[in-house]
């Protein structure tokens, strides 16, 4: 009977051993990475946004362009497809131009230019390209930040 | 203003928690502080987004801000009363040894640790685009979600269809600060942590008669890599730790009631298990492996019609929020087809594929350590009990498991394999808390000694 009480415990502290003997490379660097702050009120969406297209203050400079947009009409938003950043991207914008309705296309290089010819431009305030090059026939583009372009449809009045 | 907003925000969350686990606890005589501590924080966010939502559909800004204030204030100030009533005293269990004592300041430390490390990282993708969004959405809309929202094609990838739970706690605070705060919302993932380590420590020890096994269990805990490093752990801000608590709290307590026939434990396992479908849409699976489970244990104890009345509000969480998206006409999801026998028959050769990601997944040491090794392994040791009680723990670990993983049979995605790979961790997380309840029991072989907690 006590060797198999010895032989339970002897069990679980190997399990318990091993467990933590394997965890702690992983869990140890991971509570060390990074520094506390900014203490600010969008500090996770203006952090991504600056990593992914430099812009600083993302959250409140990109809403502020948009603003310049016609009142009316959809935002097309344009992803590359299977390239999880700049669909990442594509859902940062389509968080920040809230209350506008937004449209997000995954698209190619190769589709984009037939993607954007589909779209009724009556219907649409702006495109905007995550990573994704523009048609160069389209006009009036404006170079947000890297990877990052604004085609403006309709402008809001004066 | 903005520190002041966020302690009255919390401190109005834990009144209304404590109100209600104080007139649940009142007539037991004593109630144990970290217990009602743990359950405060649990019922207390579940109570205060539950309002937000209930009453948002008939006010606004500051009335709906007062309403609930006043509701969680009056909700204490019951539970209070009900204290007094029964002559109910506080007690706060205390280590008895050094092991105790040091095994108690760990996971204290674990706890500040965690607390600290929350604030160094950002919130996660999910974190930040299924859940905070609907957070901020709501706080420019005077604290109510826009109908619009539910209903938008181009913002579907944020899942309009997700339960509040989380999200209105984030909004309370949010309408207390002033502003929608993303680095102070993140406060309330460690304190879910810190009820999970405490009602781990709790529930084991309990269930065990073992209190070092409970901290043991619970010093331990941070140690699983997917809680504290990995891309769903507490720090990113994802639903899925909060939704293991609910989980551990709702199984634990279930099977403290079966033990003692204690209606009040029934109550606590009510409410826990009806705010599960409130966090996360999987929590209908993990309510519905509690419902199996839980017919099981009281069939055979004979307490039927005490267990299905418990049902009851879980269901109607579920049934009302249903209702409200139908209501709201929100934008269907399209990562499941609606199950059927045609598709199971039809995905029937997906089995394959689906049990061998998860047991890469299981055996993936960066997300896991050997964690379900040693899970598996308690397991075993509950099974080879053959006492009922610790088969249905045995079950409440590996149930989830199975339901989760067959639910892939109905993916709609191009790929149900990435669909698997990219959602199967955080599910398994939903499972983890409860798993090491299951290991502190295998861990303890002696007779319990419930009368020490």
């Amino acid at each position: 009977m006590r060797l198999r009480l010895y032989l339970h415990f002897a069990l679980w502290c190997a399990l318990f051993a091993a467990f933590v003997w394997i965890s702690a490379p992983i869990v140890g660097p991971a509570i060390m990475e990074n520094r506390v702050g900014p203490i600010e009120a969008n500090a996770s969406i203006d952090t991504y946004l600056r990593a992914l297209t430099g812009i600083e203050h993302g959250s409140e400079r990109i809403p502020d362009i948009f603003r310049h947009l016609g009142k009316e009409g959809v935002l097309v938003i344009f992803v590359r497809d299977e390239n999880a950043p700049s669909e990442f991207l594509g859902m940062l914008i389509g968080y920040v131009s809230w209350p506008r309705e937004v449209r997000v296309i995954k698209a190619t290089e190769a589709t984009v230019e037939k993607e954007v010819a589909d779209i009724k431009p009556g219907s649409v305030a702006g495109f905007v390209f995550c990573s994704v090059d523009s048609p160069n026939w389209l006009e009036k583009r404006v170079r947000l930040g890297s990877d990052i372009i604004l085609v403006p449809v309709t402008e809001a009045a004066p | 203003m903005i520190v002041l907003g966020l302690f009255t925000a919390l401190f109005t969350i834990v009144i209304a928690g404590l109100g209600v686990t104080m007139s649940i606890s009142a007539r037991a005589g004593r109630i144990n502080v970290i217990d009602c501590a743990c359950l405060s924080w649990l019922f207390g966010s579940g109570i205060v987004s539950l309002l937000l939502w209930i009453g948002g559909m008939f006010c606004s800004g500051a009335v709906l801000q007062s309403a609930v204030t006043i509701t969680c204030l009056a909700l204490g100030v019951l539970g209070w009363r009900a204290k007094q009533r029964a002559n109910a005293s506080f007690t706060l269990p205390r280590p008895t040894d050094v092991v105790e004592w040091v095994l108690g300041g760990i996971v204290l430390a674990e706890i500040a640790v965690l607390l600290f490390v929350s604030f160094k990282h950002t919130l996660g993708w999910d974190g930040l685009l299924n859940w905070e969004i609907k957070a901020r959405y709501a706080f420019l809309n005077g604290g109510v979600i826009p109908v619009s929202y539910y209903s938008s094609a181009g913002r579907a990838f944020s899942h309009p269809e997700y339960p509040l739970g989380i999200p209105f706690t984030e909004l309370w605070l949010y309408l207390w600060m002033g502003e929608p705060h993303q680095f102070w919302a993140k406060i309330i993932f460690p304190l879910f942590y810190a009820a999970c380590a405490l009602l781990l420590a709790l529930l084991v020890s309990r269930l065990s008669g073992k209190r070092w096994a409970g901290l043991l269990i619970a010093a331990l805990l941070p140690f699983v890599p997917s809680i504290t490093a990995s891309l769903s752990g507490i720090v990113v801000g994802y639903v899925d730790v909060p939704l293991s608590v609910f989980y551990l709290a709702a199984v634990g307590y279930l099977l403290w009631w079966v033990r003692t026939n204690d209606s009040r434990l029934l109550m606590i396992f009510a409410a826990c298990s009806a705010l599960l479908p409130w966090i996360k849409s999987e929590g209908i699976i993990l309510w519905a492996a509690l419902v199996l489970l839980g017919l099981g244990l009281s069939f055979s104890k004979h307490r039927v019609a005490q267990f299905l009345i418990s049902m009851g509000p879980g269901l109607s969480v579920i049934v009302g929020w249903r209702l409200y998206l139908k209501l709201v006409h929100v934008w269907p999801s399209s990562d499941f087809a609606r199950p059927s026998l045609s598709l199971l028959r039809e995905n029937a050769g997906r089995l394959h594929d689906i049990f061998r990601i998860l047991f890469t997944e299981l055996s993936e040491t960066f997300h896991w350590s050997i964690f379900w090794l040693v899970a598996a392994v308690a397991v075993i040791y509950l099974i080879a009990s053959r006492k009922l009680e610790k088969l249905v723990l045995a079950g409440a670990v590996v149930l989830p498991v199975i339901f989760y993983t067959l639910i892939y049979m109905f993916s709609t995605w191009p790929s149900y394999t990435a669909h698997m790979t990219s959602s199967v961790p955080r599910l398994l997380l939903h499972v983890m808390p409860a798993a090491w309840l299951a290991i502190g029991l295998a861990l303890s072989q002696v007779k319990p000694q419930t009368e020490r907690v």
